[in-house]
């Protein structure tokens, strides 16, 4: 029996090893890993169940029209799935916040380098920061549709100029908590400038940048349904107006349903993967 | 020729003064140790050595071929291995990858690096493996000027008499000159030719002083004489230089029974 060693651990060391002696360890580890994964998945699992018995309890409640229960939710979700249309929808939303925040990055992210290596630009740019992190994102949804109208760049405007300031601030704390030793460390073996911020500053920006991504997709996602809900351009925002139009409470729940999937989906398939790998240093260097 | 001179260097840091006109010549295939008290301007003179601070004013000759440098915290790259911080200068220099890591392998078998050890990340080397990493990512671009920033302070006496070791095996051949800043006064006389002393605000190297023998082959009694002799036969030496009984090896304090302060 190995010693003490995590469940990926366990699960790794039983992957190797002839058939046989694998089978044999396979029955031993079974009791404890299922143990294992009572503590892992339990807790979260049982606060979903939680969730979802107080949301049947409300579809007993109050009925179908009002709040369907979710099974009904989930199906109506998988027939929105199961059209070329509900893909079109879900596609553009998903498109729309992927290229916002790609224009958050570039602008956000290029000012706070700047501002981050430049006492002067920091000291510029700071109040600008505040106040447009100030500004509510309904503010944001309301002025763009004056100013641009219902368009799809009215959209991408909203959703870059509210996670934008939000990079911006996360990039100049990336820059500035940095190890600058480690730069000197590089230039006393001849590092030009560049490879000193290529080689050895980028790679501690982005691990610290990586977090702030996150929450700017989650927001890049809220925004981006609220604009388009406002706007009613295509995507999860103008077809939860629509289902308020039809009172149908089933669809509008199933795209509530999606919404969160989808965020979900990128989330845990994407940003947590490329966190933990651009990361992963942080944690083993404690 | 692997020696520098640094002639009248001053270096002013956040309007502060840290060096004033320090000149000091070291000569190829020479190790000085520079020590001095706190805030002496010992590792400001190091950083302008290894051209990482460019001086306020003053002027640099360097004649070596390839200059390295060891710091105090060994400064390895978090995200990378031993064997990857190895390479990482010889990359900087334009190797490959792959012919970086086959070269810095070889090199960390010099400092005595266990080939297990090569896959580790710093976060789970020790204290000593960490310094030997950092030795050997120095040693991986072949310098001849070699400038040593406080390389053992945080490591306990045994390790670091290891280590002294090491890098006077490394030096037998006198394969590199250099420079070894430290604040421990025994440290300093058995792996350096000559010790010059900083004063305390930085205003100059207040002399050279040039132990007995050789460097490595100076016994614990003779370098604590030395130490004896040159701090405390000197007044101006004895006033200028603060000796921290814990920056003395403990044996040489407990033989000879006193501390520094209670000495002359």
């Amino acid at each position: 029996m190995p010693g003490y060693m995590g469940f990926e651990g366990r699960i790794n060391a039983l992957r190797r090893g002839p058939v046989r002696e694998r089978l044999v360890e396979w029955r031993e580890m079974a009791p404890i890993l299922a143990l294992d994964g009572v503590k892992r998945f339990g807790p979260p699992m049982l606060g979903l169940g939680l969730f979802l018995a107080t949301w049947q309890a409300g579809h007993v409640a109050y009925g179908a029209f009002i709040l369907p229960s979710p099974v009904q939710t989930l199906q109506a979700a998988f027939g929105v799935l199961t059209t070329s249309e509900g893909w079109i929808v879900l596609g553009a939303t998903v498109a729309r916040v992927v290229a916002a925040l790609a224009i958050s990055l570039l602008i956000g992210g290029f000012f706070g380098l700047l501002a981050g290596y430049s006492n002067f630009g920091r000291a510029m740019f700071a109040p600008v920061a505040t106040i447009l992190l100030g500004i509510p994102a309904t503010a944001w949804v309301i002025l763009t549709m004056i100013w641009f109208g219902p368009s799809h760049g009215a959209i991408l405007f909203t959703i870059s100029v509210v996670t934008g300031p939000m990079l911006y601030i996360g990039m100049v704390d990336a820059v500035l908590t940095r190890d600058r030793r480690l730069e000197e460390m590089a230039a006393a073996f001849g590092a030009s400038r560049w490879a000193q911020f290529s080689r050895v500053a980028l790679r501690q920006i982005i691990a610290t940048l990586a977090p702030v991504f996150g929450i700017a997709l989650a927001l890049g996602f809220k925004v981006a349904i609220m604009s388009e809900l406002v706007s009613n351009v295509a995507g999860i925002g103008a077809a939860l107006a629509r289902s308020r139009a039809h009172m149908d409470i089933d669809m509008a729940l199933a795209y509530v349903v999606l919404a969160v999937m989808g965020l979900l989906v990128i989330e845990h398939g994407l940003i947590r993967p490329m966190q933990r790998r651009v990361g992963a240093w942080k944690r083993v260097s404690g | 020729m692997s020696g520098m001179t640094l002639a009248t260097i001053s270096h002013v840091y956040a309007g502060r003064k840290v060096l004033d006109t320090v000149s000091l010549v070291i000569r190829p295939g020479e190790m000085v140790a520079l020590v001095g008290p706190s805030g002496s301007g010992k590792s400001t003179l190091a950083s302008i050595a290894a051209g990482i601070v460019k001086p306020t004013k003053g002027r640099i000759l360097r004649q070596y071929r390839q200059h390295a440098m060891v710091f105090q915290q060994a400064r390895l790259l978090p995200w990378a291995n031993a064997r990857e911080n190895i390479a990482f200068p010889l990359m900087l220099n334009g190797l490959r990858k792959r012919e970086a890591l086959e070269k810095a392998e070889s090199v960390a078998e010099k400092v005595a690096l266990l080939p297990e050890d090569f896959d580790k990340m710093p976060g789970e080397l020790s204290g000593g493996m960490r310094a030997r990493v950092a030795i050997a990512r120095a040693l991986g671009v072949a310098p001849d000027f070699l400038i040593f920033d406080e390389p053992f302070a945080a490591l306990d006496p045994a390790l670091r008499r290891r280590l002294q070791d090491l890098v006077l095996s490394l030096g037998q051949d006198r394969a590199f000159g250099g420079m070894f800043i430290t604040h421990d006064l025994a440290e300093a006389a058995r792996l350096a030719d000559h010790i010059a002393v900083l004063d305390r605000q930085g205003k100059g190297v207040l002399g050279t002083l040039t132990p007995p023998g050789q460097r490595g082959h100076r016994s614990d009694v003779d370098i604590f004489d030395f130490v004896q002799q040159s701090l405390y036969g000197d007044p101006l030496l004895s006033d200028l230089v603060h000796v921290d009984e814990r920056a003395m090896p403990l044996d040489l304090v407990g033989d000879a029974g006193l501390g520094p302060r209670r000495c002359c």
